[in-house]
């Protein structure tokens, strides 16, 4: 019989670690191991706790995967496989169901730390398959604080099992997890998800949790669990400080707010649950009032579609030879500044579409979702025209989606709308077809639509349907604007959905561009557009949407527009140097970033990129790297002239491929943070410096493996490798990764550096080169590669 | 809590008088990360009894073994275990300033680091305000001496930290998040000695013997 969490209350266990610990274990001990010495000890409190009143008692299986298990000596389906039992046994002729309970992995996951989402996804795939062939009623994922991680958990549970799934966060006073996530991001996406229950647990007693409570039932339509600790633990004795009492009164407050499934955590004991069956006696559950509002968002930005969103267009390579440069390199780097110049120019969302000719779709979207979201706050929106690339890059990203496209054919909406639904994504509707795009108001409205009828058949509601009427060029066909702005007014005003419209198309071929597009985003605007698609850089575009929001009262108090507006003086100019003008050199050394990107375009009108570097830009570097060595200049000023070089750099770059030359470098260099070691500031500053001096490196990242680097090499014919370590307890893997690379017949020449390296330990493990900054890199690589 | 933007320049390798505008740049750094992220701490007092092999705190079952902790809990039967962390959210931020301008990434960086000092700082400030009569040593870290950075994953398993701050420590013995500290602060009933912090935090500073003689007790 399986368990209806939508109606009635239900009552959920305490704790099982702190009472355990109350009957002398020692905290910190490995609990799940219990389940094969202690099986007596632990059905006598599961039959505890179903006396007291628990309808549903979680299986001792926190722990039990197999990266804590790892050092145990057991598996994790004989552990589960014995706490499953236990468990039901303790439960045997009651109607208490036996939950698997499923925590945190113990490691954090990318991009915090080096666990892949696929990894994480496989350790908890073989837990939930555990427990369900042990028999388990349903799984209970909890204690969760990445809302990434519990993805992957919720996953797992879906696509390896059919029980029920009950998804439970910790969350601190802050109304955040530790790792940032807000209670609409955790509620949205989970029920996005296909989770059966979702709620808070751990963290805090129940009168800090009811406030949140009460903002994730308006958050959601799914039952709500609170399973709070017995108020906070005294730092002196660890005890907690609320009694059953206290305990269940706090609770009765959560149930107001329309909380139904209810337990405890850290601090309780069987009880703390008869406290709460007695006060519950006599409650109804509370009405839920949802706020049923079109939503996107990562885990830290909550995206409420509530007025004007401006989605950034410029992660594409249509008609971008740099960014299509950027892409077959693999230079995902490049990839991110675009995105972060969007996020700095004020873009909501950033639509992400990485198509083009020899470009495999479905392999690099997944990888350019996960870079993207390791910097970039804002949530994205996933272009493509390639289903299996849209499923790899929604089932990687953190949060709740977008999916830009579908469209009125039979055969797009039934292949897309599926994956749509299944990860909880919000969809772009295009109002063409296999005729092409509709001449007329009644033709577009028809296939919004049939677009939105075949949506509610799969499951998706109305307010994650985006309908995109169509921009076509007014050069070419002038009275179709018209008929555009009249298809958004229906469809926002009479069918009640967000609208999405690409707007920059609409001047294409007259002078003036900018005048023409400002003018119809503000018509679109007016008349019902809430997503304009455009290029935030642009600053007539952002105006326009400033000076909407403004005029339309979604800007409160004008504070928005007089922020960006208020006091606004012409351009800073930067000051000159002595000289009375500041030349191209000055603005590098002193670190003006803009200025050396604008000094370097004028120079370009004279000086080829070759001669820019070697003459400008190169002899510039060295002066502040001799200031630096002189100790008169210190890093955070070496790496501010870095950054000029770096926009230098871009120009150039840019300029070469617009002739499609190819890129200057001077040869390429492999760098990693060794194996084991996390922290990789230190190698990002050296590759800084060196990226500026015309190298090209080639960077593995953090935690790299030997096998790696040494893969690497061969295949691209390095010469010349930089490692860096932080920990004495890294330093072996350094060495291993020397060792590794001597094994070639002829190994690339070695430089080592980091916190805990000296030229002892380098000269001891092998390597070429000890490096103690980023300037001495430089010297390495000129020694080595001219 | 405050930052001190002094020491952060020290983290970042400034010595000497930095320039004006330097200074400046890392107060603006400062700011957006003390408005942004504020560390977290927790601790536990555990007993400790001194055995041939080390001090032992049999409550968490975990022995400090060596010459440092030796030195450090001298005059102590009790000893708080502390940790402290700015959490994901200042990995975040890091990350997206390394991307987006290195150089105020150092800065960040350096910052981070002096700001989970005065988190710190205020715990045990906040340690000593609820044990009146009890005298604290400096604190002292994994790393620290002849103190086994193996003790690592034991402090943070006794303080529960991945469930309390959403502190792990990873296989080669990391902490992650990465700007986070753990410690151990010895309790006694007389003042202590600044033994790591230096004579000009030292209580005992004024009537010394060993500083009259031109010497310290810090090694």
């Amino acid at each position: 019989m399986g368990i209806d969490f939508t109606s009635g209350f239900i009552i959920l266990d305490g704790a099982m670690g702190t009472v355990l610990q109350q009957r002398g274990l020692p905290p910190g001990g490995q609990p799940e191991l219990l389940n094969l010495t202690e099986p007596t000890l632990l059905a006598g409190i599961y039959r505890e706790y179903i006396q007291a009143g628990s309808q549903v008692v979680y299986a001792n299986t926190f722990g039990a995967n197999a990266l804590k298990l790892k050092r145990t000596g057991h598996g994790v389906g004989e552990i589960i496989t014995a706490a499953v039992r236990i468990a039901k046994e303790a439960a045997e002729g009651t109607d208490t169901q036996v939950a698997l309970d499923v925590g945190p992995l113990g490691e954090l996951l990318e991009p915090m730390g080096t666990l892949t989402f696929e990894r994480a996804y496989d350790l908890f795939r073989e837990m939930m398959e555990a427990g369900a062939a042990a028999g388990a009623d349903l799984i209970a994922i909890e204690t969760m604080t990445d809302l990434y991680e519990a993805k992957a958990a919720l996953l797992a549970a879906k696509e390896a099992t059919s029980l029920p799934v009950l998804v439970t966060m910790s969350f601190d006073e802050s109304g955040r997890t530790f790792t940032g996530c807000t209670v609409p991001s955790m509620a949205r996406t989970l029920e996005g998800l296909g989770a059966d229950a979702i709620g808070l647990n751990c963290s805090l007693g129940p009168d800090l949790l009811a406030p949140l409570l009460k903002e994730l039932c308006e958050n959601t339509r799914l039952p709500v669990v609170a399973k709070p600790n017995a108020g906070l633990p005294d730092p002196v004795d660890g005890h907690y400080d609320m009694g059953p009492e206290d305990f269940a009164q706090a609770l009765l407050r959560c149930v107001d707010g329309g909380v139904t499934i209810l337990g405890g955590c850290c601090g309780t004991s069987p009880d703390y649950i008869r406290a709460l069956v007695q006060a519950l006696a006599g409650q109804m559950p509370a009405p839920r009032h949802y706020n049923d509002v079109s939503f996107v968002c990562t885990p830290v930005c909550p995206t409420r579609l509530d007025g004007v969103r401006v989605i950034g267009e410029r992660i594409n390579p249509t008609g971008k030879k740099r960014f299509q440069q950027a892409l077959l390199e693999n230079d995902l780097d490049y990839i991110l500044d675009v995105a972060i110049q969007q996020e700095d120019a004020g873009a909501d969302i950033l639509d992400v579409n990485v198509g083009f000719p020899g470009v495999n779709e479905a392999e690099i979207l997944p990888r350019v979702v996960k870079k993207l979201q390791s910097v970039i706050s804002l949530p994205l929106q996933l272009d493509s025209s390639d289903p299996d690339a849209l499923e790899a890059g929604l089932r990687v990203y953190n949060g709740k989606a977008a999916v830009n496209s579908v469209n009125g054919e039979a055969e797009v909406l039934e292949r897309v709308l599926p994956i749509v639904k299944k990860y909880g994504a919000a969809v772009v509707g295009l109002t063409l077809d296999k005729t092409g795009v509709p001449q007329t108001t009644e033709e577009r409205v028809a296939i919004a639509r049939r677009i939105m009828d075949a949506a509610a058949s799969h499951g998706i509601p109305r307010v994650d349907l985006w309908i995109d009427c169509l921009t076509l060029t007014v050069s070419a066909q002038q009275e179709q604007a018209r008929e555009t702005l009249e298809a958004v007014r229906i469809v926002r005003h009479e069918m009640g959905l967000q609208t999405v419209l690409g707007v920059s198309n609409i001047s294409f071929g007259l002078p003036n561009r900018p005048l023409i597009t400002q003018t119809f985003l503000t018509q679109a605007m007016t008349v019902g557009l809430t997503l304009p698609i455009i290029n935030p850089n642009q600053r007539e575009m952002m105006d326009a949407v400033f000076a909407f929001r403004l005029l339309s009262c979604e800007d409160k108090e004008c504070r928005a527009y007089v922020a960006r507006f208020a006091g606004q003086s012409p351009a800073v100019q930067a000051v000159p140097s002595e000289s009375g003008v500041l030349t191209l050199d000055d603005a590098i050394i002193r670190g003006l970033k803009t200025d050396a990107g604008r000094l370097a375009k004028e120079a370009l009108a004279t000086e080829d990129e070759l001669a820019l570097v070697e003459r400008h830009l190169i002899p510039a570097l060295d002066k502040v790297g001799e200031g630096y060595e002189a100790g008169t200049l210190f890093l955070p000023q070496l790496l501010s002239a870095a950054g000029a070089a770096q926009s230098v750099f871009e120009v150039i770059r840019a300029s070469i491929a617009k002739k499609g030359g190819t890129p200057v470098k001077k040869g390429r260099i492999v760098m990693a943070t060794v194996q084991g070691d996390i922290h990789d500031i230190g190698k990002n500053i050296v590759k800084t410096v060196l990226e500026n001096y015309g190298y090209d490196v080639i960077d593995l990242g953090k935690d790299v493996p030997p096998e790696t680097v040494l893969q690497t090499v061969q295949e691209q014919d390095i010469r010349l490798v930089g490692l860096s370590a932080l920990m004495t307890t890294t330093l072996p893997s350094m060495e291993k990764t020397i060792q590794v690379l001597h094994t070639l017949p002829e190994p690339p020449v070695t430089f080592v550096g980091g916190a805990v390296v000296t030229p002892e330990y380098a000269k001891k493990m092998g390597a070429d080169y000890y490096s103690k900054d980023a300037r001495q890199s430089v010297e390495i690589a000129r020694k080595v590669l001219g | 809590m405050k930052l001190d933007i002094d020491e952060a320049l020290r983290y970042a390798g400034v010595r000497g008088e930095p320039t004006e505008a330097l200074r400046r740049q890392a107060a603006a750094v400062a700011t957006a990360l003390t408005e942004a992220v504020r560390p977290r701490y927790t601790y536990r007092i555990f007993a400790v009894q001194r055995r041939t092999d080390g001090f032992y705190l049999p409550e968490a079952d975990i022995l400090l073994p060596g010459e440092s902790a030796a030195r450090m809990l001298a005059e102590c039967d009790r000893a708080a275990l502390l940790a402290c962390t700015l959490g994901a959210q200042f990995d975040a931020m890091l990350r997206t300033e390394q991307a987006r301008d290195m150089a105020q990434a150092v800065l960040l960086d350096a910052c981070g680091s002096a700001w989970v000092e005065a988190g710190c700082d205020e715990a045990e400030r906040e340690l000593k305000a609820r044990l009146p009569g009890a005298y604290l040593t400096d604190r002292f870290s994994p790393g620290y001496g002849d103190l086994p950075l193996v003790l690592q994953p034991s402090l943070c398993a006794a303080l529960d930290t991945q469930r309390r701050l959403g502190l792990c420590v990873t296989e080669s013995l990391l902490m992650n998040p990465g700007k986070s500290v753990t410690a151990v602060v010895g309790l006694a009933k007389r003042p202590q000695a600044a033994r790591i912090r230096g004579c000009a935090y030292c209580v005992l500073r004024e009537k010394c013997t060993l500083r009259k003689g031109g010497k310290h007790c810090g090694n």
